[in-house]
């Protein structure tokens, strides 16, 4: 691609951002989206100097000046040209967006800023105060008009404003952007301006607030290949735009904005992939009772220790071989080092197990009807490929589980062996978003949006009404009553001299319960 | 007071003789003898003692040890009465605090003195202070092996050179991991009711796997100490892992001797003085590299150091009998495009790659000169695969290094290029040290001692399994992947890999279950106990403590009863080791789990004692 293309493409970002950004501002609740403004002292400039800061300094000030009126002039034409275009565009695209309360999930596809034709901007369609200002799309005042001031001073502090304020633009204008569809549930797209810096939690913030839905932990942006039959979803710390950007020019890859309780079951239900013994039947049955706080324990344990540790998960799966259509049956162990299979007379030990892949390059996705595709033996397939990869390969590695239970666990495992504790904290913080979001409709803000969609009740897709708190905290009562059934139990057990009581409740209960235990041991004289 | 008589030199009151030897339980040692009576209180007793010997020196480390109690007499407000010390006691004055050797993690042996007198966790607790070790509670104290193993650990070198002609033994089988288990000295008693004597050989270890807030910025120690007690653990085969991960624990240890042998910490790039020569000689190439390095806030738009040359490029195709041809290749930023010949380079490459994201594996025999990058390139259609051959050690340096740097998105403008250049000529210099090459030693004297003897860094089995050239390349790949760590961040990370293998952090016992007629295996980990067949080695059962609801110890039949929710019981007793060992190193860990997440707090000696202790009425 040109370098003079690439300006364009820029351009373009940069206008649809500041599009963006006005209609916020202006609050535009009608169809047409305002005649677009010329920009203001907006311009996109990137040419690689030697030394960037010695010619701009050797500028004097008008010169600095026309610098920037030139840059303006420049990109106007540009300019002109895609305005049009999007003014045609965002009529036609209004009408899908405008359907508003069922906004929530969805289906989608990503169109590069490069190769766009037509994109649409949704326009709001109500008064919410505005997100958050984007630091990104933060326009910087124009360059001051020539000082009348005639001290050296303040003329040399101007020049270095406008020089500094230069250099931003520049770096500014070196932020790749793309303009993203996003596919909802309901068939309808919402374009998004994403930034290279913007990590795939900025852009479910900015999905959360174009949607008003419930912001539950279990809202994932979520790629799909309909060529190689994959998908998955984006981890919150993923850069967005670096994703993209490994998919082709003429990619059928989309983006979706929806539920998925997979996300982050892990943290929800950490038995169901620490504890579960292969089916042995006394642990399914506690599996279900498991309290918040043990729990809790559980994930301390497992995510905030010097290393994390990663579920044990162990078991015949089927292999795709390389480039064949067979599937070979063989058993497989997942590691935190990677997946390791027994070879053939091997036993199971460490030392005798052999590499079958590491996860530094490979990313894990869920297959989808492999069965039709590949002739699976199930339809619970997971594959494994370099991130880059887009069309079917010898390199990427397709697995296949017996059931969808042994699915989720070993994608799960995956992920927690690849990100750590990473996915851990991607956790928490969504969990935050989360309680942000149902303390703010608890406290009864009443913003327009509420007036327009009635909350929850159309929302049949949300487990997590609005208002709950996140579910993992831990219940007072609970633990008081756990506690005082523990001072219960703690009688000294009929053969032994000695009880040991466990002290995994609040210090203060647990003491109180071993005073009763502790006679056994009485101080010898 | 006592000792009253009358003219005639009878005593009318009730005193009488007490002997008290002084010194350490020698029966040889001198005596004194004084007269007390019943009433007499210790701390008068001691003044007696002092008072009688009569020499000039510091007393106030010295007590009273009561050999057939085997106990101290150390609350001086006690009367003889109380303590029920009669006229036969054997009372030894001595001092509490006595010398031992002490076998660290790491294997060296260190003489301090330790007190004889507090309860082990107080005495571990002091020692561990004196190594500012933070967090004492998860140490504690071994004896040392007897008679045939005493050999071993004479054999155990100080500079760990390990050799396939000497082997170290090892444990093989689960049954011999539960031998040293059975040594752990008991926590609530002090060394000297354990029968230790001044002067015996203790070992110091990481006992309990639950490590509490390691933090690299307060715990050098602590973490030096464990990464070696990991990194032993591993060697002696202790705990197993796989092919690819003892790899990576051997190029950390690399890293880690290299860092710790150059002494300078911080630093990345090792100055081994082998490479004197070589870095007078990278000098300059450092000077012209940092002078077009852009230091300013215009890195980003400066422009990034290129590299071109002629290299023979070599692409694997079904149907094709091509080898090598030479082509003028131009790497800039990311991408790597290839032309014809120089004179068509402005124009379009032949093709272009973007090694963002491409494997990056060096095909490399020094001996035979070849120089040679395999790239593994990631495209949307799959990988492609292309080798570059270079000419000479400088050129592949510095292509190798722009391949290093372009595969996790970086450029030849990044400041870790010039290190990366002169980690690969140190890495091809090794190469020829190290048997990588020829196999035979004809570089001089320095070749066996600068260079990696890759069988100190792997366990037997490797090493049986691997000749010496074929581990160092592999060792030296891995490395490249943690050469620029810092000390301890290197030995967090093996600690870190450490921690995640599977079998991590169990203590074997052998133990013989209620109602089960062979011995089988129990594991304690810091969560939970698992059963395990000893003959296949498979765990049988798992038992969490989060699920656990108490558990007791009967003294007499040496047995241990646990009872988990929903009135899941399990008995055993202990074969292995003493049912006190298991029954402190259950109640150690519960411990250990109320340690609360806050800095600083102080240990709750009492708890610790309450839920480890309790046999003292046995």
């Amino acid at each position: 691609m040109g370098e003079s293309h690439d300006d364009i493409d820029q351009m373009f970002s940069t206008l649809l951002g500041e599009m963006d950004l006005l209609t916020q501002s202006l609050g535009v609740d009608t169809l047409p989206p305002p005649a677009p403004e010329p920009p203001r002292a907006e311009f996109n400039y990137t040419v690689g100097f030697k030394d960037l800061n010695e010619s701009l300094n050797a500028l004097e000030d008008q010169d600095l000046d026309a610098l920037m009126a030139d840059l303006v002039a420049d990109i106007s034409e540009a300019e002109q040209r895609t305005i049009q275009a999007q003014r045609e565009s965002c009529q036609s695209q209004n009408h899908a967006s405008s359907l508003g309360a069922s906004d929530c999930g969805g289906v989608t596809s990503v169109g590069y800023a490069a190769n766009v034709t037509a994109v649409g901007i949704s326009p709001y369609e109500d008064d919410l105060p505005p997100p958050p200002d984007d630091p990104m799309l933060d326009l910087p005042p124009p360059p001051p008009p020539p000082e009348p001031l005639s001290k050296e001073e303040e003329e040399a502090q101007a020049k270095a404003d406008k020089i500094k304020l230069a250099l931003e633009k520049l770096k500014e204008a070196k932020v790749k952007k793309l303009v993203v569809k996003v596919h909802m549930n309901d068939n309808s797209t919402k374009s998004l301006m994403v930034d290279e810096r913007q990590l795939a939690r900025d852009v479910l913030d900015n999905l959360f607030e174009k949607t008003h839905c419930d912001c539950s932990v279990d809202w994932c942006l979520y790629e799909i290949y309909p060529e190689l039959q994959i998908e998955r979803f984006f981890e919150d710390h993923e850069n967005v735009v670096e994703v993209l950007s490994d998919w082709t020019r003429d990619t059928e890859n989309k983006v979706l904005f929806l539920e998925k309780e997979e996300k982050y079951a892990v943290f929800k239900n950490p038995q169901n992939f620490y504890l579960d013994n292969k089916g042995k039947k006394e642990v399914k049955q506690t599996k279900e009772k498991m309290n918040a706080k043990t729990k809790e324990s559980l994930l301390e344990e497992s995510f905030c220790g010097t290393s994390v540790i990663v579920p044990e998960l162990e078991g015949a799966l089927y292999l795709k071989e390389d480039g064949k259509k067979a599937w070979k049956r063989r058993y497989f162990l997942l590691r935190a080092s990677g997946i390791y299979y027994v070879p053939k007379g091997k036993t199971k030990t460490s030392r005798d197990l052999a590499c079958f892949i590491q996860f530094e390059n490979v990313n894990v996705y869920y297959g989808v009807q492999c069965r039709v595709k590949y002739k699976a033996p199930s339809e619970h397939c997971f594959v494994l490929k370099h991130p880059q990869i887009q069309k079917e390969s010898q390199y990427i590695k397709y697995l296949c589980c017996d059931d969808a239970r042994t699915l989720h666990q070993w994608v799960t495992g995956i992920r927690v062996a690849k990100y750590g504790k990473t996915l851990y904290e991607n956790y928490q913080r969504a969990v935050a978003r989360a309680g942000l979001a149902s303390r703010w409709t608890n406290l009864g803000t009443v913003n327009t949006a509420a007036a327009a969609q009635p909350p929850a009740g159309l929302r049949t897709g949300t487990s997590q009404p609005n208002g709950q708190l996140p579910r993992d905290a831990p219940c007072l009562s609970d633990a008081l009553r756990e506690s005082q059934r523990q001072a219960d139990t703690s009688k000294v057990g009929p053969e032994g001299q000695g009880g040991h009581e466990l002290p995994d409740r609040p210090k203060a209960a647990f003491q109180a319960s071993t005073a009763l235990a502790a006679s056994p041991y009485s101080p010898k004289h | 007071m006592a000792g009253m008589k009358t003219a005639t030199g009878d005593y009318i009151d009730s005193s009488w003789e007490l002997r008290v030897f002084v010194g350490e339980e020698d029966p040889e040692a001198e005596s004194v003898t004084l007269r007390v009576t019943g009433e007499s209180h210790i701390g008068g007793v001691l003044l007696k003692i002092v008072e009688e010997i009569n020499r000039k020196q510091d007393w106030s480390d010295h007590a009273i040890w009561w050999e057939q109690k085997r106990q101290w007499l150390l609350q001086t407000h006690w009367t003889l009465d109380k303590y029920g010390i009669l006229a036969d006691a054997r009372l030894f004055f001595g001092p509490q605090h006595r010398p031992v050797t002490l076998r660290l993690p790491n294997r060296r042996a260190l003489c301090l003195r330790a007190s004889f007198s507090k309860p082990l966790f107080k005495a571990v607790a002091d020692i561990c202070r004196l190594l500012s070790i933070r967090h004492p509670e998860e140490l504690s104290l071994l004896r040392a092996p007897v008679k045939k193993e005493k050999k071993k650990k004479e054999k155990e070198p100080e500079e760990e050179v390990f050799d396939l002609t000497k082997r170290l033994p090892r444990p093989g089988s689960l049954a011999d991991k539960t031998q040293p288990h059975s040594r752990w000295l008991d926590s609530s008693r002090c060394l000297m009711q354990q029968g230790v004597k001044a002067g015996d050989t203790l070992w110091l270890r990481f006992k309990y796997y639950s490590f509490f807030d390691l933090d690299p910025k307060v715990d050098p120690v602590r973490l030096t100490q464990l990464y070696e007690q990991a990194r032993w653990d591993l060697l002696l085969e202790e705990i197993d892992c796989t092919e690819e991960e003892m790899m990576v624990f051997a190029a950390l240890q690399y890293h880690i001797n290299k860092l710790s042998q150059s002494g300078e910490a911080g630093e990345v790039a090792g100055t081994d003085p082998g490479l004197d020569d070589l870095d007078a000689a990278l000098n300059n190439l450092e000077v012209k590299l940092e002078g077009s390095a852009p230091t300013d806030v215009l890195d980003s738009l400066t422009t990034i150091p290129e590299l071109k040359d002629h290299l023979r490029i070599f692409r694997p195709r079904k149907l094709t009998l091509k080898g090598y041809r030479q082509h003028w290749v131009v790497f800039k930023e990311t991408t790597l495009s290839y032309y014809k010949s120089q004179d068509e380079a402005p124009g379009d490459p032949i093709q272009q790659l973007n090694l963002k994201g491409c494997e990056v594996v060096p095909d490399v025999n020094v001996s035979s000169q070849k120089f040679c990058i395999k790239l593994l390139v990631p495209s949307p259609e799959g990988m492609s695969e292309i080798y570059l051959r270079c000419q000479d050690e400088q050129q592949y340096a510095h292509w190798m290094a722009g391949c290093r740097l372009a595969s996790k998105g970086r450029t030849m403008a990044d400041s870790s290029y010039t290190s990366e250049v002169q980690a690969i000529l140190a890495f091809l210099s090794l190469q020829r040290a190290g048997g990588g090459g020829s196999g035979n030693h004809t570089q001089g004297p320095d070749a066996s001692t600068e260079g990696l003897n890759p069988y100190g860094l792997v366990a037997p089995r490797f090493q049986r399994k691997f000749k010496a050239k074929q581990l160092t390349p592999r060792i030296l790949e891995a490395h490249q992947n943690v050469a620029q760590l810092s000390l301890t961040e290197a030995q967090l990370r093996f600690i870190q890999a450490w921690q995640s293998l599977p079998d991590f952090g169990i203590s074997y016992f052998m133990v013989r279950f209620k109602g089960s007629k062979k011995d089988e295996i129990l594991g304690i980990a810091n969560n939970r106990l698992i059963r395990v067949d000893l003959a296949v080695g498979d765990v049988v059962k798992t038992w969490r403590f989060s699920n656990m609801r108490q558990w007791n110890v009967n003294w007499d039949i040496r047995q241990v009863a646990i009872e988990f929710d929903e009135h899941i019981n399990v008995a055993f007793s202990c074969v292995s080791a003493s049912c006190r060992i298991v029954h402190e190193y259950i109640g150690g860990y519960i411990f250990l789990s109320t340690r609360e997440r806050a800095r600083g707090e102080e240990l709750d000696e009492d708890l610790f004692l309450q839920l480890t202790g309790g046999h003292e009425a046995f």
